[in-house]
C-alpha cells in the first residue's frame, strides 16, 4: 500500500522536475531556415549513390577533398566497374585504386575563400544529414555579398553556389500568407473570408534560370547527400545488415537461456 | 528426477551450449581480420610500373614491390644460351620444387624472352643477394658463369635465379606475377591485356 | 590419455590451489537463493569489462598516438582495418553501457544496503572502481583527438588551473605543452592502455575478494549464514554454479542484445555516446557552439556548472564523488534494505534519483535560468540525500527483518 503510494510520488515528482527543465526549445540546426529539412537516406540505392558520386565528383571534388576515403572503394561500393570509374570519374592518370581521395585543390586556395575550403569525407557525421539537404538547397541571391549570394542554413557562407546554373537563381521574396489564429486554424474576418499577412524569407527561383526543375534539383541535392552519408560511413549499409543477425543469435540465446534457467530453478523452487 | 525432465535438461544443456558455442567463430571473426593486410596496406602494395626499354644488356636493376626487392635482369642471346651449359650445377633446373607462374615459357622464367623478373629475396633466409654477371673463377666458384652470390651463407644462382646444387638455398628465386605491355612492366599484376 | 591429464592435475593442483580455488569462488561457492535483477549488473560490469579488454588491445594496433595522426588513424580503422569498425564500435558502445551499468549497480548498492558491516570494504574498492572507470573513460575520450575530445580535454584540465597557486603550473604540467598536443595525447594514451587497466583489473580483483569473503547480500537485507544446514552451508544459499551462472546468463543475453542493438543501428547513441563535434579534427582555434560532456559525466558537469566560481565548482563535483566512500558510515539504519527501511529513506532514495537524472539531462543540454535553478536544487537534494543520512535513517520506523529469505 504504502510502496504503491511511493512508486505515484515517484513517477510524479520525476516527471515534474523533467518537464520543468524542457523548456524553450533551443534554436533550430539550420539558422534562419528554422528546422532543417528532413533527410532519409537510402544507402542500398546504388544508383543514387551513383549519381551522387558523379555530382560530387564534377561540382566539388575541385575544391573539397575527401581524404580518408579511396577511389577504388567508392567503384566498388557503388558498383561501379573500375575501369568505367577511372575512365569516367578519375580525371589525373597517375590515379590508382588504393590512392586516398586528397583533392584536387592547391593549397593556397586558402586564400581565395578566406578558409580552406574543408575536407568533406565526415561532414555528414559532423553536420548530419538534414543539414547538407538543407544547406544546399537554401543559397539565395544578396548582392553584398562576395560571391553576391548568401545562405539561410549557414549566413555568411564562404561558399560561392557552385549549382547556381543547374538551380536558377534563387531570392528571398515576401508573401501574403493565412494569418494563423489562436486555435491552431487559419484566422477568419466577419465575412468568413481568411486573414492574409505578409510573410518574408520564403525561397524561390526565378523562372527560367536555371537548367533544371525544383524537383530535380531537389533530386540532384537527395543524391549528392545520400553519397555524402555513404562516404561518412561507408560500412553503414553492412553495419546495420548485419545487426540484424546478431540481434537474432542473442534473442535465440536469450531464449534459451531462460528455458534452462527454469529448468534448473525447479531443483530448489519445489 | 523423472526420466523425462532429464532428457529435457540435457537436450536444454546441449541446445544452448551448442547456440553459444557457434557464437564464438563469428565473434572471433573481426579480431582475427583485423590482422589482414589493410586497405592502406594494399594501396601501399599496389602493383609497380616501369620501363624496362632503357635497360642495358646484361643489366640487373632492382625496384621494391611491397617493400621487397625484386631483381630485373636484360639478358643478351648469349647470355642466354650459355644458361644450358651450367644445367648440371643446378639442384632445381625446371622449378618442379616451386610454384612458377610462367612455367617452361621462356628460358628467363619470365613472360619476356629477354628480361628476367624475380624475387631479390633468398629463399633460404631472406638476404639480398648480389648481381656478378662477370664470367670469371670467383672465390666461391672457380668456374663462374655470372649469377646472383648471396654475401649471408653463400648460396649462389645462376643470371635468371635458379638455385645451385649444395647451396643452403632450398629453392630458385620466386618469379612474381607481372606482364609486359611493350617495354612497360608491371610487378604484381598479371592480366589479359 | 585422461590418465595423464589426471597425473598433471594432481601435480599441479599440488603446487596451486586450483580446485580449491575454483570450487570456493565459483563451483560451489554459495549465493542467496532469492535475489532479483538488481543483483545481475555486477556480472554485467564484469562482461563490458572483459570487452573494453580485448577490444581495447585491437584498437591499440592499428591507433596512432600522434598529434598528426590520431584522427586519422580513428577513420583508418574505421575504413582500411577489415572489421575495424566492429572493434571501435564495440569499444565506443561498451564504454557507455560500462558506465550505465556501473550506476546501476551502485544504485542496487543504495537501495539495498550493499554497503553496510560487514561489505564496507566491497563498497570502498567499488567506489574506487568508479573512480578509476571515470579517469579511463575521460582519457579514452581524448584519444580520437577530435574538436570534442581537445574541448572536453581543455575544460576538464583547466580544472586543475582552479586550484590555487599550483593550478596553473599544474595545467601546464599535465599537458606537457601550451596546449592539448601530441604529447598530451600520448600521455594519456599510455595512462588509459596501461596504467589505469592495471590499477582497475587489480581493483575489481580486491572488490571480488572481499566480496566472497564476506558474501553476497540479498534484497531483503536477511543474513543467510544465520541459518546453516550441517555442512555449514547457509539453507537459504544455492551453489553458484549452476544457478548463479544460468541466471547471469540470461542477463547476458538480454544485455547483448541492447549492446547489439546500440552498436549496429545506432553507434553515436544520438550524439550522447559519440558525439558529433568529434567527427571533426581537433581544432585550437575554434570552439563548437555546444560543448556537452559524454552523458555519463553528465550529473557532475551540471553541478560544476551550477556553481559560479570555478574552485567552488570543483570541490563540489569532487565532493558528489567522494561522499559515496563514506556511505558506510552515513547509514545509521538498522536494517539494510529498502523494503524494510522507513518513510524517510524511500523518500530521500527517490529524491535523489530523479535528482541524479535530472543533473544528467541538464549536462547534456544548453544552460537557461531555469535550468540553472533546477541545477542548483538538485545539487542540493543530491548533498542533502548522503548528509541527511544519519539522521533520517536513525529516527524513522523500520520494518521487521524476516528470519529466512
Amino acid at each position: 500500500m504504502i510502496n504503491k503510494l511511493i512508486l505515484r510520488i515517484n513517477l510524479f515528482v520525476f516527471f515534474l522536475f523533467f518537464f520543468i527543465t524542457i523548456d524553450a526549445a533551443e534554436g533550430g540546426a539550420c539558422k534562419d531556415y528554422g528546422e532543417c529539412d528532413k533527410f532519409k537516406y537510402t544507402l542500398n540505392d546504388t544508383e543514387s549513390l551513383q549519381r551522387g558520386a558523379s555530382t560530387f565528383i564534377n561540382y566539388c571534388y575541385g575544391c573539397h577533398s575527401l581524404k580518408y576515403s579511396r577511389w577504388g572503394r567508392v567503384a566498388k561500393d557503388l558498383k561501379i566497374p573500375e575501369e568505367i570509374f577511372f575512365e569516367n570519374l578519375v580525371f589525373d592518370d597517375s590515379i590508382k585504386s588504393g590512392d586516398l581521395m586528397v583533392g584536387a585543390m592547391p593549397s593556397e586556395s586558402a586564400e581565395w575563400f578566406g578558409v580552406m575550403p574543408p575536407d568533406l569525407t565526415l561532414v555528414s557525421r559532423y553536420k548530419g544529414d538534414d543539414w547538407i539537404y538543407s544547406y544546399l538547397r537554401a543559397y539565395y541571391e544578396d548582392s553584398s555579398k562576395q560571391y553576391g549570394v548568401n545562405n539561410l542554413v549557414y549566413p555568411g557562407t564562404a561558399m560561392p553556389n557552385v549549382l547556381l546554373s543547374l538551380q536558377g537563381n534563387q531570392k528571398l521574396v515576401c508573401k501574403n500568407v493565412p494569418l494563423i489564429a489562436s486555435n491552431g486554424g487559419e484566422q477568419r474576418d466577419d465575412f468568413g473570408n481568411t486573414v492574409f499577412e505578409e510573410k518574408c524569407g520564403f525561397l524561390e527561383v526565378e523562372e527560367g534560370t536555371g537548367t533544371l526543375s525544383k524537383e530535380e534539383f531537389d533530386k540532384l541535392i537527395y543524391d549528392l547527400t545520400n553519397f555524402l552519408v555513404y562516404v561518412g560511413e561507408p560500412i553503414k549499409a553492412t553495419r546495420e545488415r548485419i545487426g540484424w543477425y546478431v540481434i537474432f543469435y542473442f534473442l535465440i540465446f536469450t531464449a534459451l537461456s531462460i528455458l534452462l534457467y527454469r529448468e534448473f530453478h525447479k531443483d530448489y523452487n519445489t | 528426477m523423472q526420466d523425462k525432465d532429464k532428457t529435457r535438461r540435457k537436450v536444454l544443456i546441449g541446445l544452448t551450449s551448442a547456440v553459444g558455442l557457434s557464437g564464438i567463430p563469428f565473434a572471433a571473426t573481426p579480431f582475427i581480420a583485423a590482422w589482414n593486410p589493410s586497405a592502406k596496406a594494399k594501396a601501399a602494395g599496389a602493383p609497380v610500373k616501369l620501363d624496362v626499354s632503357k635497360m642495358q644488356y646484361g643489366q640487373q636493376i632492382q625496384v621494391s614491390w611491397r617493400k621487397q626487392p625484386v631483381f630485373i635482369v636484360r639478358h643478351t642471346d648469349n647470355s642466354l644460351k650459355s644458361l644450358d651449359l651450367s644445367v648440371s650445377k643446378l639442384a632445381d633446373p625446371n622449378s618442379d620444387q616451386i610454384e612458377e607462374p610462367y612455367r617452361g615459357l621462356n628460358l628467363s622464367r619470365s613472360k619476356s624472352p629477354e628480361y628476367s623478373v624475380f624475387s631479390g629475396v633468398c629463399t633460404h633466409l631472406g638476404c639480398a643477394p648480389k648481381y656478378f654477371p662477370e664470367i670469371e673463377p670467383k672465390p666461391w666458384d672457380a668456374s663462374w658463369k655470372g649469377g646472383f652470390f648471396c654475401p649471408c651463407h653463400g648460396s649462389m644462382f645462376d643470371i635468371v635465379g635458379r638455385v645451385f646444387k649444395g647451396v643452403p638455398a632450398p629453392t630458385n628465386l620466386l618469379v612474381p606475377p607481372h606482364m609486359f605491355d611493350g617495354s612497360i612492366l608491371t610487378i604484381g599484376e598479371d592480366r589479359e591485356l | 590419455m585422461s590418465e595423464i591429464a589426471g597425473k598433471l592435475y594432481t601435480w599441479v593442483n599440488a603446487r596451486l590451489p586450483i580446485a580449491n580455488t575454483f570450487e570456493r569462488h565459483l563451483s560451489k561457492h554459495p549465493v542467496p537463493s532469492k535475489v532479483n535483477f538488481w543483483y545481475l549488473f555486477g556480472a554485467l560490469a564484469a562482461v563490458t569489462l572483459i570487452i573494453q579488454v580485448v577490444t581495447g588491445i585491437w584498437l591499440i594496433m592499428p591507433y596512432s598516438n600522434t598529434e598528426e595522426q590520431a584522427f586519422s588513424s580513428i577513420e583508418y580503422i574505421m575504413r582500411d582495418v577489415d572489421y575495424g569498425w566492429v572493434i571501435r564500435y564495440m569499444h565506443t558502445t561498451g564504454a557507455s553501457l560500462f558506465f550505465a551499468v556501473v550506476y546501476l549497480h551502485m544504485f542496487r548498492g543504495l537501495l539495498y544496503g550493499s554497503y553496510q558491516k560487514p561489505k564496507e570494504l566491497v563498497w570502498i574498492f567499488g567506489c574506487t572502481i568508479y573512480l578509476a572507470m571515470m579517469a579511463e573513460g575521460f582519457l579514452g575520450y581524448v584519444l580520437p583527438y577530435g574538436q570534442m575530445s581537445y574541448w572536453g580535454a581543455q575544460v576538464i584540465i583547466s580544472l586543475f588551473g582552479a586550484i590555487p597557486y599550483i593550478g596553473e603550473s599544474l595545467e601546464l604540467w599535465v599537458r606537457g605543452d601550451y596546449y592539448i598536443s601530441g604529447i598530451t595525447v600520448s600521455r594519456f594514451f599510455a595512462l588509459h592502455v596501461v596504467a589505469l587497466p592495471l590499477v582497475l583489473i587489480a581493483l575489481v580483483f580486491l572488490h571480488l575478494v572481499a566480496l566472497h569473503e564476506v558474501g553476497a547480500g540479498n534484497p531483503e537485507g536477511v543474513d543467510i549464514e544465520k541459518y546453516l544446514d550441517d555442512d555449514g552451508v547457509p539453507l537459504d544459499s544455492v551453489p553458484f554454479f549452476p544457478y548463479k551462472v544460468l541466471n547471469a546468463l540470461i542477463a547476458i543475453g538480454v544485455f547483448m542484445t541492447v549492446f547489439s542493438i546500440i552498436m549496429f543501428f545506432f553507434p553515436e547513441g544520438g550524439g550522447y555516446f559519440i558525439e558529433m563535434a568529434n567527427f571533426q579534427e581537433a581544432n585550437p582555434l575554434v570552439t563548437p557552439d555546444h560543448i556537452a560532456p559524454v552523458w555519463y559525466y553528465a550529473p557532475f558537469y551540471t553541478m560544476l556548472r551550477a556553481i559560479p566560481d570555478p574552485l567552488g565548482g570543483l570541490i563540489v563535483m569532487a565532493a558528489a564523488v567522494a561522499i559515496f566512500f563514506v556511505v558506510p558510515w552515513l547509514d545509521r539504519s538498522k536494517v539494510a534494505s529498502i523494503r524494510y527501511k522507513g518513510i524517510y529513506s524511500k523518500i530521500a532514495i527517490t529524491l535523489f534519483g530523479v535528482s541524479f537524472l535530472t543533473l544528467g539531462y541538464l549536462g547534456t543540454v544548453g544552460v537557461t535560468e531555469v535550468r540553472k535553478t533546477m541545477s542548483i536544487i538538485c545539487t542540493v537534494i543530491y548533498f542533502a540525500y548522503f548528509l541527511l543520512m544519519p539522521l533520517y535513517t536513525k529516527f524513522e520506523k523500520t520494518y521487521q527483518v524476516p528470519e529466512r529469505l
